[in-house]
């Protein structure tokens, strides 16, 4: 009887807690797969395996994070081995300030530079991001759109904090590379 | 409280937008950006970014995506009673 109601209070548990975060999960398995279909595999997948390992989260804890380590555990595991990785970015290093010096060189006024990125479509700065090689997409994903901390994202993917840092400074230089292409590419700016 | 060069917060801005550093630090380079204009400039160009990019990588999801999940779930739940009566 007692493993009955532990049971019922589980299910009641993750309805409540872990089913809400859905769609925040869907939409980072989107950036992670770059398809919708791959995307709602894995978010299956991934609410399927939490659903089943639920006994073993601690309450209390950062259920976020756990959900998302799931994701992107499962997206290694799984799907980056049926798809190829994305073009990667050539090793040569990117300057700090890249767009932001990109352009002021094409003469934007600065309160306009960012107007320029805003102007683009939503595809084109997914496309950029989805760009990234594996570890720099999940650590500008988890940090600057789904706002985990430093420290969640180093629990999430496994590794010291100081790589999680190293990893999205170089995710974001590179993401701003992309999207300093994608602006030219499109003649927004004069190059 | 002890100034801080532009080179430092350049290097630091990063965290600061990420609301990474310590209280004191913090309040250091805030100091440092209500006076210094190029630095400031390159702040709010780092921030908005920022907020574009969580704006444009957002993407809904669909109702039969959540309905599928709970249904999955729902098979899952019934094979494991199944498979384990009370």
């Amino acid at each position: 009887m007692a493993d009955v109601e532990t049971q019922e209070r589980l299910e009641a548990r993750f309805e409540a807690e872990a089913l809400p975060l859905l769609p925040g999960l869907y939409s980072a398995a989107f950036r992670l797969t770059r398809n919708a279909a791959d995307a709602e595999d894995l978010v299956q997948e991934t609410f399927l395996r939490a659903y089943r390992g639920f006994a073993q989260f601690e309450e209390g804890t950062n259920i976020k994070a756990w959900l998302y380590r799931i994701l992107t555990n499962t997206f290694i595991n799984t799907y980056r081995k049926k798809q190829r990785e994305p073009r990667t970015i050539s090793d040569e290093e990117i300057e700090d300030w890249y767009l932001y010096s990109k352009m002021a060189e094409a003469g934007a006024e600065p309160s306009a530079e960012t107007s320029v990125i805003e102007s683009l479509p939503d595809e084109d700065v997914q496309e950029a991001l989805s760009a990234l090689p594996d570890q720099f997409r999940i650590a500008v994903l988890l940090a600057d759109v789904e706002g985990f901390s430093y420290k969640e994202i180093a629990e999430i993917t496994d590794v010291p904090i100081g790589t999680v840092m190293s990893r999205l400074h170089r995710g974001r230089k590179a993401l701003e590379k992309r999207l300093w292409d994608v602006v030219r590419e499109r003649g927004l700016v004069r190059d | 409280m002890s100034e801080i060069s532009c080179e430092e917060v350049l290097r630091e801005i990063e965290h600061y937008l990420h609301g990474e550093l310590d209280p004191i630090s913090s309040a250091r380079l805030a100091a440092h950006l209500e006076t210094c204009t190029p630095c400031l400039d390159r702040a709010e160009f780092q921030r908005k970014l920022k907020e574009i990019v969580r704006a444009k990588c957002r993407s809904e999801a669909p109702d039969h995506v959540i309905v599928r999940i709970r249904h999955a779930i729902h098979l899952e739940r019934e094979s494991r009673n199944r498979s384990q009566p009370p």
